[in-house]
């Protein structure tokens, strides 16, 4: 039957991306749940799409479902009204409390993650995809399909808010 | 290359993206200019934070599973041989969704139908298990004795203190912090309490002694707003609670029973 080979194509190229693809949304939805709900439908529609691959590479490709489904996933949460902002206000406070008052042990860690958390969310992108995924600028364009050009500029400017943000964390701590 | 220009670059400099031209340029320049060479230290050393600090997560291991049975149920649609309805997921209802809905519905029933039909010796531990979770959170108790968010610190501390060994997992990956552990009771029974924050909300894991070894499959219900999880595995009672969704509560259950 053709849609087993399909099937068993699409989990060769493109499920053995989801690990990836679940970082990627993640990072956007910052939900667990939210990451959950933004892959499967991401692969559902790849799955839908999947003879129509294109894009520096499947990987990339895959990438681009994942975030738009996760946009969407936003989206929705959106247009729920009262839940979303209760969700970043829970977020926020989760983030700032973890720096502070949590096991002084992990508190790069956390300042690492609370910093990114808390980037403006076209920042947050380019920067997982760079520094966690090791994606080419080529690719990241494709996946948040802006220019290179934005893709560098957004990496920079994203670097600059993170390193802004980790040296006044250190001082805070020296004082 | 004057230091404006460098600056515009660096970045696609470090990340290896320019020509070797531009690159031996800034090289050059990087030697010569310490102001430079600062900016690039730094932004080396926000890499390495990145790199090694920043948590990558990883799909949960239930996810992928439940993956491929959508997809095998979206591929083995008699349809979709024919023409493949267009389906548009932003649009309103279709009769897909209706499909999809009315198969949902009837699993659900089935699958609580089941539920309901087997014995259910431990739902009165539910209680016990949540007045235990809620006396733990008041002030003037102790929710942890040992505070650590290393299990290989945790785990050991309740050695000679009970006679069962609970797992303790890292599962911070996972968005579930460990924070420690404490002696507690259930119903009478002393237990070992396992900590652990997700977001802002407690998880207290009671883990105590099992009447017989006969294993116990997954089972999430709440209760005056909380969430409970009980299992039970190894000779070992299990239940879970919170104040979070019995979803997250859920899936925290798997990843601590996950062999």
């Amino acid at each position: 039957m053709a849609d087993i080979s399909k099937l068993s194509r699409f989990e060769a190229v493109v499920l053995v991306h989801l690990d990836a693809a679940y970082n990627l949304a993640r990072w956007l939805t910052r939900d667990a749940s939210g990451a959950d709900d933004a892959v499967q439908e991401a692969c559902l529609r790849a799955f839908r799409f999947f003879d129509s691959l294109q894009g520096p590479s499947p990987k990339a490709w895959f990438m681009a479902v994942v975030r738009s489904a996760s946009l969407d996933w936003l989206k929705d949460q959106r247009t729920r009204g009262a839940d979303d902002s209760y969700d970043e206000a829970l977020h926020t406070a989760s983030a700032s409390e973890s720096t502070e008052s949590l096991v002084a042990r992990d508190s790069e860690a956390r300042w690492v993650h609370a910093g990114i958390a808390a980037l403006p969310r076209e920042y947050r992108e380019v920067l997982v995809l760079r520094e966690l995924e090791e994606l080419s600028y080529k690719e990241i364009s494709a996946i948040v399909d802006v220019p290179i050009g934005t893709v560098i500029s957004r990496l920079s400017r994203g670097r600059d808010l993170l390193q802004q943000r980790l040296l006044e964390s250190r001082e805070r701590k020296r004082s | 290359m004057n230091c404006a220009r460098l600056q515009q670059v660096l970045d696609a400099h470090i990340d290896g993206e320019l020509d070797r031209a531009t690159a031996s340029e800034i090289t050059a320049h990087l030697a010569e200019c310490a102001a430079c060479a600062t900016l690039r230290d730094q932004r080396l050393a926000l890499r390495q934070a990145l790199r090694t600090e920043a948590p990558y997560f990883k799909a949960p291991a239930t996810l992928a599973p439940a993956i491929r049975r959508s997809l095998e149920h979206a591929s083995a649609r008699p349809a979709a041989s024919v023409n493949p309805p267009e389906i548009n997921w932003r649009a309103g209802p279709t009769w897909f969704h209706a499909a999809v809905f009315a198969t949902v519905a009837a699993l659900v029933g089935l699958i609580s139908g089941h539920w309901l039909a087997q014995p259910l010796p431990d739902y009165p531990l539910r209680d016990p298990a949540v007045a235990s979770h809620v006396a733990a959170l008041a002030p003037t108790r102790q929710l942890i004795q040992v505070a650590s968010s290393d299990r290989h610190t945790v785990k050991p501390w309740f050695q000679g203190k009970i006679d069962f060994a609970p797992p303790v997992k890292d599962l911070g990956h996972e968005g579930f912090v460990l924070m420690g552990g404490r002696l507690d009771q259930v119903a009478d029974k002393p237990a070992a309490a396992v900590v652990y924050q997700v977001r802002k909300h407690v998880i207290n894991l009671f883990v105590w002694r099992a009447t017989d070894r006969a294993p116990d499959a997954i089972a999430t219900s709440s209760m005056r707003g909380f969430s409970v999880t009980t299992w039970a595995a190894d000779g070992m009672r299990f239940a879970a609670v919170s104040d979070v969704d019995a979803r997250d509560l859920s899936r925290f259950a798997q990843l601590v029973s996950a062999p």
